[in-house]
């Protein structure tokens, strides 16, 4: 017993020496099998890039983009090969987490702009873009500032692929049916609207509140205009405001104002982002407030032709319609660590000058980050179409979203406490104190 | 231990590679979550040491945790208080039914469904009545107007819709655990019983309840931690929300170490969770190992 105690103590330990230098060791491993892959690649032999996207439904227009211009890259150079990763949005971001933790990002990525990129390039997983983007004439491709969003230090780092903005998306058809002439200027209209359309049995509005996101962009719109203009969010991080000011508390209200009309249908907070799209999609609701991006899919779907959209309305007579909640889209990234690192960086030179023309085509450019030449109208795009793109062509100022402006944790309070607004009173006060004391501690 | 006088060395050899890999995929990853659960770590950036801060912010200021701690353990109480009625159901299909397999396999079903499967089956069923939700349906048809509501998305009954689920999806496994435990009871015992008289609830009494006692052991221990780690179901139904009233400890690690980036942070939830496991599997043992004496 005694002696088999000692070789069990023996074999434990040497168990975990042995495990622990062998995840020692992986490390090393890697680093210098990186290196021997980029110094000896260089001519035309074999690679394999692969490219992590958030484009896994092939009925997208988006998905139909990345597959046309990869294969087509893909012809023209037989020795590159590109493995596609795709996922779910959420999936991806936590994909991408795991793999940011072990320093495996793959070749191409994709990243969210401002403070959701800003770990990654703080850990130095991604690879500058500059000297790329000013090859063949990249950078000048984008509208001017986008890049902005994607930059820290002088340095780009991801390059966007779309450029949104927060409209609210409404059924035509429905809002005849409830006798509502025009869409609601006011948010005093629109909650006479909701009332309306409820007294005719019609879910006024839809929200896929199970992915907190979507609330959060919505009441931001509503801060945008009780804040009378953008910038609360950065005035809070420089210290020049805090939660606590009325322009957040009006803002609470004024979404639990809606929350109490019965805007949203119910259930709210467990349908899910996509459920919340078709819901809407299918012609089951009046009034759907998402960014520009999902234009092209509403468009080509059951109620399509039925849908216009308008800006959001001014609050307790504050704020300009022309402010719109600003979401530059998510954007391409290179590993730092990438084996191919200038194969990768070619392909997504080519990949980017290729995407406003491909999504011209594919009828998908209005709300693309980079300048499109062609006639969207003579190209056949619908009205819907048109109308969004008047929309953007007019846009003002606007503010990010609050989890591309804060840090994580903070930003997690936030869409919690948001949530919880569509299920329960709270006074807004409260709300404002939360936000402050989580912003103090995540400081 | 050593009956057959095997040379210890033997038996270390032939233990060992079991052992390293018990060892890497088991303790490694704790004693890592351990030493990262002291540090201030978004998981992808630089590490700030700050000792047993991540601790004392969660017993202490962490508004989540303590519900959430409150919710885990009464999903842990629920399910085990399925087990008994599990361990009657089975005793009843011992005794009354002759061919029992197709019985137990039907209860069986719902263990081997994918829990996203589950999840989603039972939100629909669960869902508000204008969105077609069956629960909510047959309350209205019964004339129960006033009991519906969306299940899911109201605060208090939220966390009692999740208990459910779970309950209903293993009630099968449990069935399976104590079915199997029953049927390996002699028969000769219930014939010895029946001469002297004990028939019926008189031999469950004094026959299959005391010798099943190990199972049934087993059972709870299952389904006491099995409900500790309870996550995937609540993420695919709830996602933790409405504002936090599904959240458990599970999911609150999860929120904290992805979606807030705070590793660190999680990674001291996790531990509390291990520590919960294992002082609770310590603590069921201990008071079976009463009964156990008691009842034989």
């Amino acid at each position: 017993m005694r002696t088999s105690l000692k070789w069990m103590s023996l074999a434990v330990a040497a168990g975990l020496m042995v495990s622990l230098t062998a995840c020692g060791n992986k490390d090393k491993d890697n680093t210098t099998s990186t290196d021997n892959g980029s110094a000896s690649t260089g001519k035309a032999e074999n690679v394999t890039i692969t490219f992590q996207n958030i484009y896994p439904d092939p009925n997208t227009p988006l998905y139909k983009v990345l597959h046309q211009i990869s294969e087509q890259y893909m012809k023209d150079h037989p020795n590159v090969k590109i493995e596609y990763d795709s996922l779910d949005t959420d999936q991806q971001k936590l994909k991408l987490k795991t793999q940011a933790a072990s320093k495996e990002v793959p070749d191409i990525t994709m990243v969210n702009p401002a403070a959701q990129m800003k770990d990654f390039v703080d850990a130095g997983l991604l690879a500058p873009l500059n000297d790329m983007i000013d090859k063949n004439g990249l950078k000048d491709t984008f509208q001017k500032g986008i890049l902005d969003y994607y930059s820290f230090n002088n340095n780009v780092y991801a390059l966007p692929d779309g450029n949104n903005i927060g409209v609210m998306f409404y059924n035509k058809k429905m809002f005849q049916q409830a006798g509502i002439t025009a869409p609601p200027t006011t948010f005093d209209d629109l909650i006479a609207d909701v009332k309306a359309l409820k007294a005719k049995g019609i879910t006024p509005m839809v929200t896929g509140e199970k992915d907190t996101w979507t609330g959060s962009f919505l009441f931001m719109n509503i801060l945008l205009r009780t804040n009378n203009g953008p910038g609360f969010l950065s005035d809070v991080a420089a210290g020049k405001k805090t939660f606590n000011d009325p322009a957040f508390v009006d803002a609470v209200d004024s979404l639990e104002k809606l929350v109490q009309a019965g805007a949203f249908q119910d259930g709210a907070t467990s349908m899910d982002y996509n459920a919340g799209e078709t819901f809407f999609k299918s012609g089951k609701a009046a009034m759907y407030y998402m960014g520009t991006w999902a234009t092209g899919a509403i468009d080509q779907s059951e109620a399509g032709a039925d849908i216009g959209v308008f800006k959001f309305p001014t609050v307790n007579g504050k704020g300009n319609s022309d402010d719109y909640m600003l979401a530059p889209g998510s954007a391409f990234a290179i590993s730092a660590n990438s084996k191919h690192l200038q194969e990768t960086k070619d392909f997504l030179n080519y990949f980017m000058l290729q995407y406003p023309k491909v999504s011209f085509e594919l009828k998908n450019a209005v709300s693309v980050a980079q300048k499109v030449d062609g006639d969207f109208k003579a190209a056949g795009y619908s009205s819907l179409q048109m109308e969004v793109a008047a929309l953007k062509a007019a846009v003002k100022g606007g503010d990010l979203s609050f989890d591309n402006t804060m840090n994580p944790a903070t930003s997690q309070t936030h869409l919690t406490s948001i949530q919880n607004l569509f299920v329960q009173q709270v006074d807004p006060k409260s709300v404002a104190q939360e936000h402050q004391s989580a912003f103090e501690a995540n400081k | 231990m050593n009956a057959l006088k095997v040379p210890a060395r033997t038996i270390a050899l032939f233990v060992l590679p079991c052992l390293l890999l018990y060892v890497c995929l088991v303790f490694v990853p704790i004693f890592f979550s351990i030493y990262t659960s002291t540090f201030d770590w978004n998981g992808i950036g630089a590490k700030k040491f700050v000792g047993l801060d991540n601790y004392i912010r969660l017993f202490t200021k962490d508004a989540v945790f303590w519900p959430a701690v409150r919710h885990t353990l009464m999903f842990a109480v629920f399910s085990m208080v399925e087990i008994p009625f599990a361990l009657y159901i089975a005793t009843l299909i011992n005794r009354f039914v002759k061919k029992p397999n197709f019985f137990v396999t039907s209860y069986f079903v719902p263990v081997i469904l994918s829990v996203v499967i589950i999840g989603q089956l039972w939100k629909t069923i669960y869902n508000p009545a204008s969105l077609g939700g069956m629960l909510n349906q047959v309350l209205d048809g019964l004339g129960l107007h006033s009991w519906t509501r969306s299940w899911l998305s109201d605060k208090t009954a939220a966390m009692y819709a999740l208990y459910f689920v779970a309950l209903w999806q293993y009630l099968g496994y449990h069935l399976l655990i104590q079915f199997t435990g029953i049927q390996n009871i002699p028969s000769e015992i219930y014939e010895a019983a029946k001469i002297d008289g004990a028939d019926g609830f008189k031999a469950d009494r004094y026959i299959t309840f005391p010798l099943v006692v190990p199972i049934f052991k087993i059972s709870i221990i299952l389904a006491f931690i099995g409900s500790l780690q309870s996550f995937d179901m609540i993420m695919v139904m709830t996602g933790g929300g409405p504002g936090h009233s599904t959240d458990v400890i599970a999911t609150h690690m999860y929120n904290m170490s992805f979606l807030s980036s705070k590793f660190g942070y999680g990674s001291s939830i996790a531990m509390v969770l291990v520590a919960v496991c294992l002082v609770a599997t310590v603590i069921i043992n201990a008071l079976f190992n009463q009964v156990e004496r008691k009842i034989s």
